[in-house]
């Protein structure tokens, strides 16, 4: 991991410059400016997104306020999806910025979870990694941690604190020497074209033959219409 | 039951055997007319078990009184909404009672290699229940579970088949119960299904009951080879 340190900075500090537009059918009391901000990759919308529902909200009257969702040509954005996946699902071929529109009526109860507090992010998150080390290490290294361990690893995040979160990471990419690799590898594959929101399958890094398998042989194996050609 | 012990881990259900006992249990189901059914997925082929039933929610009464009628095995409680016990509720609608549609899905996770139950509850005019208003309808025995730690049992999360937004009984706690009952039953029943078990155990905590009857349920003479 040390010898990639390089590309786990750039993966990041990935930024997707982004312009959020208040929906034109919000009741306002005075015309809402966009506002633009560059969103973190690997970060959730509900978690950068303060400094936009401040900015919107300063026009509008409390009482036309509740929960913020996001939107993109009309698909409501899941905010428990990094935000550099949503945008490479969603709009990598247009051009930057991003153009995301908000709501903050009319929330959408059948494509969106709730997001009321930042609890609710970091309990999403943290089940993620916990199920990632299930695979990786049927939960040994997740559960010998401490409290704090996980709370350095959610504040990390929050605070967009690179060291402080691969601190408690790098335990989680370990594995022993004489293993030679996890026991699976954690990985989902999203495609907007289906209703499934993503292939999850158990996969081991090795192959019965030995050799170290590729990223060409999983997509072979759990998603060949990916690679065959129509 | 046919299962991988690894020392301390626990039993853990390969996805085979867990569709086994899913179809064993819908054959039970049917017989009974309990409403579970089979659903596979069109593009991968895996699937999950499903069942819709309504249920009346009365804000004044305890949930432990409500939980006496639900003996028959219909799980259909419109008798209540239908029949007021007195005039004053007779015309329009009742503010003590609410029918709630629940919906519950059973589906693998690969990841623990146990059983999850998804479910999400709607009002009749098709308004969602909100976590918290979950949480209130939680049976009383387990709220005291749910205070320590809200966000350990029940949350609201995407299904992963459907990609809708569902209510989830997380499944890394599911181990730790499953193990020490399945361990008696391993040695004094040898044909028990993991489902049944199961579901009987978590289902209560979200107003689903099981009938009796499932308990006599036993995997096929001919799909259980080995234990």
């Amino acid at each position: 991991m040390t010898d990639d340190k390089d590309v786990l900075r750039d993966v990041w500090f990935g930024r997707i410059p982004t312009c959020f537009t208040l929906y034109q059918d919000e009741i306002t009391e005075r015309e809402a400016e966009p506002y633009y901000l560059l969103l973190p990759r690997i970060s959730y919308l509900t978690l950068v997104t303060d400094k936009v529902k401040k900015h919107f909200q300063k026009v509008m009257r409390q009482e036309e306020v509740s929960e913020i969702w996001f939107e993109y040509e009309g698909t409501p954005l899941k905010w428990h999806y990094p935000i550099g996946l949503l945008f490479d699902l969603h709009a990598s071929n247009t051009a930057l910025p991003w153009s995301i529109t908000v709501h903050f009526k009319n929330f959408p109860e059948k494509d969106l979870l709730h997001c009321h507090s930042k609890d609710v992010i970091e309990a999403h998150f943290m089940a993620c990694i916990k199920e990632a080390d299930a695979l990786k290490h049927k939960s040994q290294v997740i559960n010998e941690m401490q409290k704090k361990d996980h709370k350095q690893l959610w504040m990390g995040l929050q605070n967009d604190k690179f060291e402080q979160f691969w601190a408690i990471n790098r335990k989680l990419m370990e594995y022993p020497p004489e293993d030679n690799g996890f026991r699976y590898i954690p990985f989902r594959i999203y495609q907007a074209t289906t209703e499934r929101p993503f292939i999850q399958k158990l996969f081991r890094p090795i192959a019965s033959g030995g050799h170290l398998h590729t990223l060409g042989d999983l997509l072979k194996d759990v998603c060949p219409s990916a690679i065959t050609p129509e | 039951v046919s299962c991988s012990m690894a020392g301390e881990e626990g039993f853990f259900l390969e996805e085979k055997r867990f569709k086994q006992y899913c179809e064993d249990f819908v054959k039970h189901s049917q017989q009974i007319g309990d409403g579970w059914e089979w659903r596979t997925s069109k593009d991968l082929g895996d699937g999950y078990l499903s069942k819709t039933h309504f249920q009346v929610r009365n804000r004044h009464i305890p949930p432990d009184l409500k939980e006496k009628n639900n003996d028959n095995s219909e799980q259909m409680l419109f008798a209540h909404v239908e029949e007021p016990s007195d005039d004053s509720q007779a015309a329009g609608v009742c503010s003590t009672e609410e029918v709630v549609r629940y919906e519950y899905h059973v589906l693998y996770s690969s990841s623990y290699q146990v059983p999850v139950l998804y479910f999400r509850a709607c009002f009749l005019d098709g308004r969602p229940l909100t976590l918290d208003e979950i949480w209130g309808s939680v049976h009383a025995s387990y709220q005291a579970r749910l205070q320590e730690g809200p966000w350990d049992t029940i949350t609201q999360q995407e299904h992963p088949i459907l990609g809708q937004p569902f209510f989830v009984l997380h499944p890394c706690r599911t181990n730790e119960f499953i193990s020490a009952v399945l361990r008696g039953s391993q040695e004094h029943h040898r044909n028990t299904n993991y489902i049944t078990l199961w579901l009987s155990t978590v289902g209560p905590v979200v107003g689903l009951d099981l009938p009796l009857s499932y308990a006599k349920l036993a995997p096929e003479q001919s799909t259980d080879a080995a234990v």
